[in-house]
């Protein structure tokens, strides 16, 4: 099982990627409890700010896309362990619509 | 009587030269009171006065501390008129927001963000290490950039001018952030983001850079700055970031479903187009691209989910009424369209089917 976040946009457009394999975790458990109690379906639209992040985070089959305004409470805490545990990968093609 | 003494100047003599020379600055500030001269060709629009305002007004800016937390406003560290305070990146925020507000109200008669001198707020050290800039709907907000890539964002006035930009944007033709209209509401905050370090720098459109953001990156970076205008997709080459991967032709718009379909990509096409008319004009940028620019983004002509043809096609529009349907500035418009691969929206006047023209802000 991986989590995938992704932030794009930003003033300058840039993309970056954290992948985390969950199963390889040594705090498997505590994951699996954060990922479960995630309101994967409770997300309601946001309007766009300029200039401001996107982030879509995935763990299949759940995919969300969160303003950076909506990244508070258990997303946020997600986002911070993703982000403590993998290194961020820059780049790479820019997602393809409707996948 | 041609003005000589470019606006930007008699701007720093009325304002810096009182002491020690009050007979130039006394005679700089009755410059800039005078009305332009008529070259501005035929069919000035009514409601938007080239000609300058009779008192100049000035700037309200409000600039706030965010201390490292992702909190605003933060603490309210410098009012209109307090003297520096030696935080380079409240004093960088405070002139940024003087040289965006001095273009808008000097060269386009527009007093702040709504045409109405609503003040302009400002937070800088948003967040730690936060690598991004941004408008929240009420106010410019700056992080310090984590040291490696980013080096903070108040130190570009293209950046301050864009973050303007898009209160400016949001208070008149208010494009969808999303799409065509998206890339077209971040390519109207590059356009006059760069206008404002153009003006407050004198350079004209041979002499300017045309960059977005040039000093936000770190020296260790391979790169001039975020964007540029006019040669989209050539800004950076580094190792770390990789290459700018902006497009600078229609054939090449990027369909995606990250931010908001690619904005700060697809701008990459009509910035392009607005950099070679004007550097095919000469001269200052803001006397005629900016203005034709600034005509059709208050004309209320504009959809919120207009196209880049649809933009082409406004800008053509006020290009004409400006300047004359036979001019070479409508011409030079025309052109740098075409050589990005935007054919103009078909129609007598920008088509028959837009919305009537709203009242201007």
């Amino acid at each position: 099982m991986d989590v995938i976040v992704q932030r794009s946009g930003g003033l300058a457009g840039l993309r970056l990627t954290w992948q985390v394999e969950v199963d390889a975790q040594p705090d498997r458990d505590d994951w699996v409890l954060l990922l479960d109690e995630l309101p994967w379906h409770e997300v309601p639209a946001a309007p766009p700010e300029p200039d401001r992040y996107v982030y879509r985070i995935s763990c299949p089959p759940n995919e969300v896309e969160l303003a950076e305004r909506q990244l508070t409470g258990p997303w946020q805490q997600l986002v911070e362990r993703v982000r403590q545990t993998a290194s961020p990968q820059r780049g790479g093609a820019p997602r393809r619509p409707g996948r | 009587m041609p003005e000589i003494v470019p606006p930007y100047l008699l701007d720093r003599i009325a304002e810096s030269a009182g002491p020690r020379f009050p007979l130039a600055a006394e005679a700089a500030r009755r410059a800039l009171l005078r009305p332009p001269s008529p070259r501005l060709g035929p069919g000035p629009l009514p409601e938007q006065p080239s000609a300058l305002p009779d008192a100049p007004s000035a700037p309200v800016r409000r600039i706030s501390d965010a201390e490292g937390l992702e909190k605003l406003p933060g603490r309210l560290v410098r009012r209109e008129g307090e003297p520096a305070t030696g935080d380079e990146a409240v004093d960088e925020a405070y002139n940024g927001l003087g040289d965006t507000h001095r273009l808008f109200e000097r060269v386009f008669g527009r007093d702040s963000i709504d045409g109405a001198g609503m003040p302009l707020e400002a937070t800088v050290h948003f967040g730690d290490r936060y690598d991004n800039a941004f408008w929240d709907g009420e106010r410019m907000v700056f992080g310090d950039g984590d040291g490696e890539v980013f080096q903070g964002f108040t130190g570009s006035l293209s950046v301050i001018g864009h973050e303007l930009a898009h209160g400016v944007t949001e208070h008149t033709a208010r494009l969808r952030y999303e799409g065509q209209s998206g890339a077209l509401n971040e390519h109207v905050s590059d356009a006059f983001g760069a206008l404002v370090e153009q003006y407050a720098l004198g350079q004209d459109a041979e002499a300017a850079n045309w960059l977005i953001g040039e000093g936000i990156f770190t020296p260790e970076v391979e790169g001039r700055a975020l964007r540029s205008m006019l040669e989209p997709g050539t800004a950076y080459d580094d190792d770390v970031l990789g290459r700018d991967p902006q497009p600078g032709h229609f054939r090449d718009y990027v369909e995606t479903s990250d931010d908001h379909g690619g904005v700060h990509l697809n701008s990459g096409i009509p910035n392009r187009a607005f950099a070679l008319a004007a550097r095919e004009l000469g001269g200052f940028a803001w006397e005629h691209v900016g203005r034709i620019w600034y005509d059709a983004l208050v004309s209320g002509r504009l959809r919120e989910d207009e196209t880049f043809a649809g933009f082409a096609a406004e800008t053509l529009r006020t290009a004409g009424e400006r300047f004359g349907a036979e001019s070479r500035e409508r011409q030079a418009v025309l052109r740098g369209w075409q050589a990005v691969g935007v054919e103009p929206e078909a129609g007598d006047d920008a088509g028959a089917d837009r919305p009537a023209p709203r009242s201007a802000e």
